[in-house]
């Protein structure tokens, strides 16, 4: 096979992931200004077929949710105030089953905190988004490659799990500007929207095995679409718990979690032995793999999971936590989000934590984690 | 009475409740208009206006309290058609909370129609007070609040709708809606509705106790949305080839520092791709005020041989100080062995520093420039060309390069 010859260019992932937004079918951008997030609302102005202004966050989603119910495929860009003014939407869309995508740039907290400064602040908020304890679909990017492919499979998943899904990314991951082999990117064909298994009459939340109704925009000729917020039956009337509702609501959540392998994303640089295991994700990714390199220079034997479907946890990634016997979960919070989230409160000996408030982790961070 | 709007069922309402009346006038309006089911998309709200979907045969959506007139304008938008008519049901305490959404519908004035069902409070949850309550409807509830309603039909109008209107008898509901969908763009229209379990019971009383019928109408043009053809945004991504050879054999950051306007993020950018032209792989990043005209402005250049992972800079092997601004952000950097070149107009202690008439010599916009060229000549780190290449396709590169070969 041929070497085909790298393309270098400067560019940023904000590009890149609104491109491959456009790429993969999405077509109406809604956007609200908010700072580390406004390269989005830049390209998505330039790229989108349509392009709107939203006059708050809260509007913007609700145009959003509108818009997929007439079968657009819309996407906006936010931070932690703007995600905080969506949450009733981005719950109503999940009722819904709409197809969406939320980019979300997290930036330092709590409340307004500092815009122009990064975190990973805001997975909790995220994995407890949608009253119930029902899981969103959260990609995570790590690097430029992954921004444009992370991208991608949002828009594809929206679509194929009918639901909102969230890009959580970061303003270090999304401002900052890096030389990029523009051959890395492979070609993106837009997802396939056309509605299969419609069992007659159709209703508009009824699913077959994939726990997944056939998406019929509203408004068309043919049959009667139903679309509801709050608790219903599969025709989408409104129920109190009756037996049907309540199946059909307990079939959000199995939707998303059964299908979990068929949109996880992760990557795991294995060392021989299974001594120590780094857990870490999106911009805190790139100083754990300059870490690995120094520790192993070192003789220290330690693999990195790079972890890319953030939310829900997919049973393969517990698994591969539990493999090993010494775990460092590494995260730009003070908290460390994701460690809470697979191991919760309780203390276990052999579970580090590295966390970092205000200021990127680096490698040296991580390396003194293992007390050399 | 079953039509072909109405699927029949039976009103979920309280005996005597006004909201019955007001959605049977609405599906004589659609039939005697002649209107399809399946052409209207009924977009209804929390409370009980929020009751409707099962009795319309139509497409329905069931949203959130306050928000359907920005779901109902998102399902136009989406549609962009003409032929389906967007109609949003709403109470008065849904155009309390939503009142934004209402006056952004307005001012858009897209094909929908807003009628709010004001039954002059919520009563959904007991009967409370909404933000169109009358002064008169709550002295006899004896709640003596002393603030106005909100008057939305003037409200509306002055956001921009086509057409606002309040109607508050029934005898007059069917044709006041037919006026209300048949015009194009945004159309509200407030009817007045009874609530025998907590408000008035009687048609009769709605006179008494509401705001003055009125009818307002713009002229205006009706706005559509534009879906465009674009061109991908990578056409913009200029490819950066490897033309020039390095001395750098690992890596290499470097911090500017100055003032907003000063064109330091410029520099920072022409420096990464001067690298990348040396065949370094290059990361850069601003950080400024968020008040990005006035204040510090700074940026991080990093230039490597190899990947670059991790973007943060923590240890610069180089600044550039072009300001008093800029000086504050990388104080903490100075006397730790860096090689600092700073411009002579900055006063500031530190044994390791180069201190030249920059912008004295090419001016304060061009200044970065001019140190940068003068480092990269001193040092040999990237050839001085690689560096004009990088500046050659800015609209100003004259300038630019001029400024940079001027002798300091």
């Amino acid at each position: 096979m041929e070497t085909q010859k790298s393309k270098m260019a400067l560019t940023d992932a904000s590009l890149l992931i609104t491109e491959a937004c456009v790429k993969a079918g999405a077509d109406a951008f809604i956007g609200y200004p908010i700072t580390p997030s406004n390269k989005f609302y830049s390209y998505g102005s330039l790229r989108f077929p349509l392009f709107l202004a939203g006059p708050d966050e809260i509007t913007v989603l609700q145009w959003m949710s509108g818009l997929s119910a007439a079968g657009k495929l819309p996407v906006t860009s936010t931070a932690f105030p703007g995600l905080a003014l969506m949450a009733e939407t981005f719950n109503m869309a999940y009722m819904m089953e709409l197809p969406m995508l939320v980019i979300v740039t997290q930036r330092l907290g709590p409340s307004t905190g500092s815009a122009t400064t990064g975190a990973q602040g805001d997975l909790s908020f995220i994995n407890g988004l949608i009253s119930g304890g029902f899981p969103i679909p959260v990609f995570c990017p790590s690097n430029f490659e992954d921004a444009w492919t992370l991208a991608e499979e949002s828009i594809k998943t929206s679509v194929n799990l009918r639901t909102p899904v969230i890009l959580l990314t970061s303003k270090e991951m999304v401002m900052t500007q890096k030389s990029f082999d523009l051959t890395k990117l492979h070609d993106i064909k837009p997802v396939d929207r056309t509605p299969k298994n419609i069992k007659l009459p159709y209703k508009t939340y009824f699913a077959d095995e994939t726990l997944v109704p056939p998406f019929i925009p509203v408004a068309n000729n043919k049959h009667l679409v139903r679309l509801n917020s709050s608790t219903h039956d599969d025709e989408g009337m409104i129920q109190k718990n009756s037996p049907n509702a309540l199946a059909n609501t307990k079939r959000l959540k199995d939707k998303i979690e059964n299908s979990i392998d068929k949109y996880l994303f992760y990557e795991l640089d294995n060392e021989s032995t299974n001594e120590h295991l780094i857990v870490t994700y999106g911009i805190s990714a790139g100083a754990c793999r300059d870490a690995v390199k120094e520790l192993r220079k070192n003789n220290v034997k330690v693999s990195l999971l790079v972890v890319k479907t953030i939310l829900p946890v997919a049973p393969k990634i517990i698994s591969i936590i539990e493999s090993y016997n010494n775990i460092y979960f590494v995260e730009e919070n003070i908290g460390g989000q994701y460690k809470e989230i697979i191991f919760g409160k309780q203390h276990k000996s052999n579970v580090y934590q590295v966390n970092k408030m205000g200021h990127m982790i680096n490698p040296d961070d991580v390396i003194k984690a293992f007390n050399l | 009475m079953k039509s072909e709007i109405l699927t029949g069922k039976k009103m979920p309402f309280c005996p005597g409740c006004g909201h019955g009346v007001v959605v049977n006038n609405i599906s004589k309006a659609l039939s005697e208009l002649g209107y399809n089911p399946l052409d209207i998309i009924i977009v209804s709200d929390i409370g009980c206006s929020g009751l409707v979907d099962p009795l319309f045969a139509t497409h329905t959506v069931h949203g959130l309290h306050g928000r359907a007139p920005a779901l109902g304008l998102g399902v136009a938008m989406g549609l962009n058609d003409r032929s389906k008519k967007v109609i949003v049901i709403q109470g008065d305490g849904g155009a309390t909370i939503g009142l934004q959404h209402l006056l952004e519908a307005a001012r858009r004035n897209i094909d929908i129609t807003l009628l709010v069902f004001n039954n002059l409070l919520y009563g959904m949850t007991g009967g409370q007070i909404s933000g169109l309550s009358t002064d008169k409807f709550k002295e006899m509830r004896q709640v003596e609040e002393g603030i106005p309603p909100f008057d939305i039909v003037k409200l509306a109008h002055q956001a921009g709708a086509m057409s606002s209107a309040r109607v508050l008898s029934p005898v007059n509901f069917t044709e006041s809606i037919k006026h209300a969908v048949e015009t194009p763009g945004f159309s509200l229209l407030e009817l007045a509705s009874v609530c025998p379990s907590y408000g008035l019971q009687k048609i009769k009383e709605l006179d008494e106790f509401s705001q003055e019928a009125d009818a307002l109408l713009n002229n205006r043009k009706v706005n559509e949305v534009n879906y465009r053809t674009t061109t991908s945004l990578l056409n913009f991504v200029k490819e950066i080839p490897i033309l020039y050879p390095t001395k750098i054999e690992d890596n290499y950051r470097i911090l500017l520092a100055g003032s907003a306007g000063g064109g330091i993020q410029l520099a920072a950018e022409l420096l990464a791709k001067a690298g990348m032209y040396a065949g370094l792989h290059a990361t850069m990043k601003g950080e400024y005020p968020v008040t990005v005209g006035t204040g510090f402005s700074v940026a991080e250049v990093i230039l490597s041989k190899n990947h670059i992972n991790y973007t943060g800079l923590d240890a610069p092997d180089v600044i550039f100080v072009m300001t008093e601004d800029g000086l504050e952000k990388v104080q903490k950097y100075l006397n730790n062995g860096t090689s600092v070149y700073a411009d002579d107009i900055v006063n500031f202690e530190c044994q390791t520093k180069i201190t030249k008439p920059f912008s004295r010599k090419v001016g304060k916009r061009s200044a970065i420039l001019s140190a940068i060229a003068y480092w990269i000549e001193e040092n040999d780190i990237i050839p001085i060309n690689a560096f004009i290449e990088a500046i050659k396709p800015h609209k100003h590169s004259e300038l630019l390069i001029k400024a940079i070969e001027t002798p300091i």
